[in-house]
């Protein structure tokens, strides 16, 4: 789940070279869209159970709302913050991404209070033992939306011309240009995906941990942001294997030293890379000095 | 044209100058006088948190305004130097009394106390010998943290500064034996002076904190128009000119980490002093952003800029949004509409961080005082002036060449240099004897530029080697190069945007001033004699152009004509007083009047004693100027000769031209 | 330049001035301030509103005059966004702001003990007693800090409830003599509050002979505790002891309740908390031992009226500690009264002084303070969590069943 949030924030980057902060809270946003989705079709608490094609068309429903949403938001925040930017060098770019994060932040905050929220679960509390491993529905589906999310990326990048587009362009702006690529509508595009990717994140985050706060985004996007780096940043595979590095990581860390440090480890690992070997696993721009 | 509380003598218009001194006493009296007029603690505290923020917005400013190093983490010394202070002067750390500590109870820096089981060890480290230790140690963290950003690019370094920004607070959480952990420090000490304890109140602590604005303020003007604050700012403006005239960026670099991180180590102490307690809560990333709003919001890079924009936030925070409040909850009541009674301003204060930096990154970058000043335009006279030409006769700038070397000055053996795949350069070789000029011509792409990269440092050779007056320079820092009497120019033109036309010449001069950032603050004579001569000297060498640079050296670069620009660009090589230049393409762009008059003027230079070696596509100002040429094609060295013998060379003629003839 | 210059300076001096007017106050013939200073922004402001409500209930019972004199209270929020929560510096300015003005005379609050750790000192300095209904941390009226929280020497910083010295301990106690564990895990959420918790909880647990497994810190700003609880599970406890806040809590309640469901588990005040159980609320909550530093307020059929009237009032129901608020707003009422009836000025020191002294009949019993501002009844009530669907479901009262007084520690 990192792995998405991860992937549509490299997106981003591939294509601008900008690190865009507020892509995390844009998650943190498409949760909530999804608590309202599904607090609208009546769902809500833990009590309600659904089964087969209901709970097909919840899910449907609520991915559904809260991918749109958070695209919809990526567009806005694109062009209103970041078009009449583009294009000056250095960390103007960033430095407003920081402020769009800040008032999303608050305006969650603001708006629906400080607290958590309860996650509706509709989910059929279903468990299978596999040779000792619990394994519940709800993880199952979770890893079969997650992956069918990133294969769905896969092709649509590979197969389709918008998304030969954005690899051209992320590749190099000023030849795609020239070869009669519209940047403008393929930066569209990719915040539209990324943000959109971060909404079903999201969704898979609070079916997940059942909860939802304004706080999401900063955790998950400490993780899911080291995750790009290590993976290499501009790279999509690179940020799906980064994510599931960090995961890994994380629970390791948590076992064999204490749950107290993890977000040092994170934190120290996401210095070290970018110190000493800025292009991660898999990428290709390098963020020192040409 | 200096703001700032000390005008230069021989700069500034008279009268301006006194209207700001008087301005600025006038400000001072109203700070001095501020809490006896009040006379409410609680207002008293409320603006010594103020002056607080503006001291440590005043170190970012450092940071980030001055040297462009967009620090994200800055919170980090802040909490560095409070917990620094706590520990040492509060109940925290009790180790078991021994002999070791007797000399330094001798000293009053620790007491003997009674403690269970034994005597222990109380620290009492007295606050003023804390607030300057303290800072120490906050820039020696500065120097840690900053050390491994140095090669990186703008947003990688902000997000290395945030990891060590979140880092520290985490590790001040977990190590409850020196920070008392998320329970935050017990009763620190609050300074003492003549044997009068600050106590409680917060009058005194205002004062310090005032005391240390202006100072903070003070040096930071004084940083800002000395050579120190000149190098931060070509490393802004463009890291790879600056290296290459001469700037040492990893020293430099470091230095702006330090002094900014001491100036929050020093706030560190003051702000754990009155409060007497610290929580890492206090110094997590929304204060290092709330910073970063305050100096982007103020004006980055300039100094009143940021304080006016800290105070003015701060103030905000803490007080005005509260009664805006209250007056908003009052017309509700008096209305009767519900929720205009249970507004919170002050809740959204950080909506308002948010919407404020990003309306200020659209709309007004510089912030509310920008850092570059406004000049005035220049009169119909100046404007319309014939240009005149200069003469290098009288240019005492440029400095003895060394007449008594033998040998050549530069030579080049079987230089190769390789991008990943791709030979940009393969086994060239070149010997150039002093006072000559030696033009280096061939196809787009094949290897000029990166010829001078390789000589300058920017680039590394991967084999070969390239000696200078004896000394192999290959591989060297390009500022070391510049150190050693080799400057150039850059094909693109590489000058500091926003800086003056007088500020970039005098750029060029940093290898050969002295001033550190001890003499900057100081400004003993002798820095002054030394930034006064620097200032003539630079005004000799623009005088080269005549008319042309003189009337705009108070003006921006980005405002001068793209000729005017490349002649300030020459103008800043010379600065550096050197014995080889290296010129990318002077003329470009350049009209043919202009070029036949740059091309007399560097025939002039070299007349003087200087040895040029030149890129140039015009074929004529390279037969003009040059004794020597070498052609390149394909990385490769193809011919070389006199002009004469050159043009008519088979392969050189092939390589421009194909295979068709005539070449003129 | 100078015009706009003349702006930027104007504007702030401006603003400066018209709060400075909007400070003069008419002094009336006979009124007194009270401040309440609690973090009404910030994870804790319901909580904070809950404390705030239930002060003003005994403002509103008697219109705002006491013996003759007209109430202002002055509401002061020590939390700021930067902090996210209650912010010392804050609470340091309030302090000295209430200290400042000659009107205030006693004051309510701080809900953090962290706040109150900044302001002690300097209510100490101006003589202003206030009276917590919440803040727990005994450090700030243990006598062995005294220098440090309080140089003026006089008690200034009263509790209507008990502190952490107790609340903890007597959990432990429970754990070892009525519930029998023999083996605990320990978790904070690394708040100044959890981890003095957690802490006391630890140290008495030991003394009673229970096998402490480990004690580790949550964030309470992740999501993601299923790692340590696994590796508690692999410890395998009989019990579960977290000290913290509703933040985490909630997370640890949902994710214990997949990984560790048969332990007994338990919090502290910060567990019994409305927010809590709307965050988690049944099935995960269910079992959940709580306590709060107080006497058990609202199973008393008396205070069943001022509950409702609470609840009609506020449209929430109130927190443990809006009956503790309250009691305080009622210290401080007894105590002008007894001013008014002795003749002597109701001024900032014979409030104190009044305080100190005081015996006051409230919600919780009778309450009075030891020689440190202590309250002297040092009941910890415990708590267990079970479902009740008659009532919604963050209403704490009925959520929580009551099971008696914890033990003390003998």
């Amino acid at each position: 789940m990192y792995a998405l949030l991860a992937i549509g924030f490299t997106m981003v980057y591939g294509i601008l070279e900008l690190i865009n902060f507020a892509h995390f809270n844009v998650f943190m946003i498409g949760s909530f869209l999804g608590l309202w989705a599904l607090e609208a079709l009546g769902l809500s608490g833990q009590s309600q159970v659904l089964t087969g094609l209901d709970l097909v068309g919840a899910l449907a429903f609520a991915f559904a709302v809260a991918m749109l949403g958070s695209g919809v938001l990526g567009v806005a925040i694109e062009r209103i913050a970041l078009r009449p930017l583009r294009g000056i060098p250095g960390t103007t770019g960033m430095i407003t991404t920081i402020g769009v994060s800040y008032i999303l932040f608050n305006i969650i905050l603001l708006g629906a209070g400080a607290e958590s929220k309860n996650y509706p679960n509709p989910m059929p509390p279903v468990r299978w033992d596999i040779s000792g491993a619990v394994v519940d529905l709800r993880e199952v589906l979770i890893w079969a939306i997650t992956l069918a999310l990133m294969a769905g990326l896969q092709l649509f990048v590979s197969r389709t011309r918008l998304g030969k587009a954005m690899r051209a362009t992320a590749q190099d702006s000023e030849a795609a240009r020239m070869m009669g690529v519209d940047v403008d509508r393929v930066i569209v595009a990719a915040f539209f995906l990324g943000s959109a990717l971060a909404g079903a994140a999201a969704l898979i985050f609070g079916l997940y941990y059942n909860y939802t706060s304004f706080l999401i985004g900063y955790s998950a996007g400490l993780r899911a942001f080291t995750a790009a780096v290590l993976g290499g940043i501009g790279s999509v595979p690179g940020a799906m294997v980064g994510g599931v590095i960090i995961g890994l990581i994380e629970t390791l860390g948590g076992q064999l030293i204490a749950v107290r440090w993890t977000d040092v480890i994170i934190f120290s690992i996401l210095v070290l890379v970018l110190v000493f070997a800025p292009t991660g696993l898999f990428g290709r721009a390098s963020p020192t000095k040409s | 044209m200096a703001p700032g509380k000390r005008v230069l003598p021989s700069l500034g218009d008279a009268t301006t100058a006194r209207l700001r001194t008087l301005g600025v006493s006038l400000l001072l009296a109203t700070a001095v006088l501020f809490p006896p007029l009040i006379n409410n603690d609680g207002n008293v505290d409320a603006a010594a948190n103020a002056l607080s923020f503006a001291a440590l917005a005043l170190g970012l400013n450092i940071v980030v305004g001055f040297a462009g190093l967009l620090d994200l983490g800055y919170a980090a010394f802040f909490a560095i130097g409070a917990y620094t202070y706590g520990a040492l002067a509060s109940w925290q750390l009790h180790p078991a009394w021994s002999d070791f500590w007797a000399p330094f109870a001798f000293l009053d820096l620790v007491a003997r106390v009674r403690g269970v089981g034994g005597d222990v060890v109380h620290f009492q480290v007295s606050f003023w010998l804390m607030m300057p230790l303290a800072a120490a140690i906050a820039a020696f963290f500065g120097i840690l943290f900053g050390a491994p950003t140095l090669r990186l690019k703008g947003d990688y370094l902000a997000i290395v500064t945030l990891g060590f920004g979140e880092i520290v607070p985490i590790v001040a959480r977990n190590s409850p034996s020196l920070t008392n952990g998320a329970q935050g420090l017990n009763g620190v000490i609050p300074p003492q002076i003549f044997g009068y304890s600050f106590g409680v109140s917060a009058t005194p602590y205002y004062y310090v904190g005032l005391t240390l604005v202006v100072f903070l303020m003070f040096a930071s003007q004084r940083f800002k128009f000395s050579r120190v604050g000149r190098a931060w700012m070509a490393i802004r403006e463009d890291e790879i000119a600056a290296a290459a005239m001469g700037v040492n960026r990893v020293k430099f670099k470091l230095l702006a980490f330090a002094i900014g991180a001491s100036f929050a180590g020093a706030t560190g102490t003051l702000y754990v002093a009155k409060l007497q307690t610290a929580t890492p809560e206090m110094f997590m990333f929304p204060v290092s952003v709330m910073l970063l709003v305050m100096i982007v919001f103020g004006g980055m890079g300039n100094v009143w800029g940021v304080v006016v924009g800290a105070l003015i936030l701060q103030i905000l925070q803490s007080w005005f949004l509260q009664d805006l409040s209250g007056w908003i909850n009052a017309l509700g009541r008096l209305v009767d509409v519900e929720w205009l009674q249970h507004v919170q301003l002050a809740s959204s204060i950080e909506l308002i961080f948010g919407l404020i930096l990003v309306f200020m990154m659209l709309y007004r970058r510089q912030g509310l005082i920008p850092a570059s000043r406004r000049v005035a335009a220049l009169t119909t006279e100046e404007q319309t002036a014939l240009p005149t030409r200069g003469g290098f006769d009288n240019l005492q700038g440029l400095g003895a060449l060394d007449d008594s070397r033998t040998g050549p000055l530069l030579e080049i053996k079987n230089l190769t240099v390789r991008f990943g795949g791709l030979v940009a350069l393969h086994s060239v070789s070149l010997s150039m004897p002093a006072h000559s000029v030696l033009a280096v011509i061939g196809p787009n792409g094949s290897g000029k530029s990166t010829l001078f990269n390789a000589v300058t440092g920017l680039v590394a050779a991967n084999e070969g080697s390239i000696r200078f007056a004896g000394e192999e320079i290959a591989g060297r820092s390009p500022h070391v190069v510049l150190e050693r009497g080799i400057a150039r120019t850059f094909q693109n033109l590489r000058l500091f945007p926003n800086l003056t036309v007088l500020e970039n010449v005098l750029i060029g001069m940093h290898a050969r001033l002295h001033a550190g950032a001890v003499k900057a603050l100081l400004r003993l004579p002798r820095t002054q004699r030394e930034e006064h001569e620097a200032r003539e000297r630079a005004m000799e060498i623009l005088a080269v152009f005549g008319n042309r640079l003189i009337p705009r050296v108070d003006h921006v670069v980005s405002s001068l004509s793209y000729a005017n620009r490349r002649r300030c660009e020459i103008a800043r090589a010379l600065a550096s007083r050197p014995k080889l230049l290296l010129l990318d393409e002077p003329t470009a762009g350049m009209n043919p009047a202009e070029t036949l008059e740059l091309a007399d003027q560097i025939k002039s230079l070299n007349r003087r004693g200087l040895s040029i070696v030149l890129i140039e596509h015009k074929l004529d100002v390279v037969v003009n100027l040059a004794e020597r040429v070498i052609v390149l094609d394909h990385g490769e060295k193809i011919a070389e000769g006199t002009p004469a013998e050159v043009r008519q060379n088979e392969e050189v003629i092939r390589a421009y031209l194909g295979r068709s003839a005539a070449f003129a | 330049m100078i015009t706009r210059r003349a702006l930027i300076v104007h504007l702030p001096t401006a603003a400066l001035a018209g709060s400075v007017l909007s400070r003069m106050t008419f002094a009336a013939d006979k009124s007194v301030t009270i401040g309440i200073n609690v973090p009404l922004t910030g994870s804790d402001a319901e909580a904070a509103t809950q404390i705030k409500d239930g002060a003003m209930m005994a403002v509103d019972e008697v219109n705002g005059v006491v013996a003759g004199y007209k109430l202002n209270i002055m509401v002061l929020d020590d939390g700021t966004t930067t902090a996210g929560q209650y912010d010392p510096a804050q609470a340091a300015t309030n302090a000295r702001k209430m200290v400042a003005d000659p009107n205030v005379v006693a004051a309510i609050g701080p809900e953090m003990s962290g706040s109150g750790k900044a302001m002690a000192p300097i209510l100490s300095q101006g003589n202003l007693a206030t009276i917590t209904p919440s803040s727990t941390n005994p450090d700030i009226t243990d006598p062995t800090f005294a220098g440090q929280f309080r140089p003026g020497g006089k008690a200034i910083y009263f509790r209507t409830v008990t502190t952490d010295a107790f609340q903890g301990p007597n959990m432990a106690n429970h754990f070892a003599r009525t519930l029998n564990v023999k083996k605990v895990y320990v978790l904070d959420d690394g708040g100044a509050y959890g981890v003095g918790m957690a802490d006391a909880f630890e140290a008495q647990a030991k003394k009673n002979g229970i096998e402490v497994l480990g004690h580790d810190q949550l964030d309470p700003r992740q999501a993601n505790y299923t790692t340590i609880l696994t590796k508690i599970k692999g410890l395998n406890p009989d019990g579960l002891y977290y000290g913290g806040t509703s933040l985490a809590g909630i997370k640890l309640v949902k994710q214990s309740h997949d990984i560790l469901p048969n332990i007994i588990k338990a919090g502290g005040d910060g567990v019994y908390s409305a927010s809590l159980l709307k965050g988690a609320g049944h099935p995960a909550m269910d079992g959940w031992y709580a306590t709060i530093a107080a006497p058990y307020i609202a199973g008393n059929p008396d205070v069943a009226p001022w509950i409702k009237t609470f609840n009609e009032k506020y449209g929430i129901g109130p927190s443990g500690y809006s009956f503790t608020a309250y009691d305080a707003m009622l210290v401080v009422f007894d105590a002008i009264k007894r001013l008014a009836a002795e003749g002597k000025p109701v001024n900032r020191d014979n409030m104190r002084d009044a305080i100190h002294t005081a015996s006051v009949k409230t919600l919780q019993g009778t309450v009075s303070f030891d020689e440190n501002g202590d309250i002297k009844d040092r009941t910890v009530s415990v708590f267990q969590y079970e479902y009740n669907d008659k009532y919604p479901v963050d209403d704490v009262i009925h959520q929580y069943k009551y099971l008696g007084v914890a033990p003390q520690t003998s």
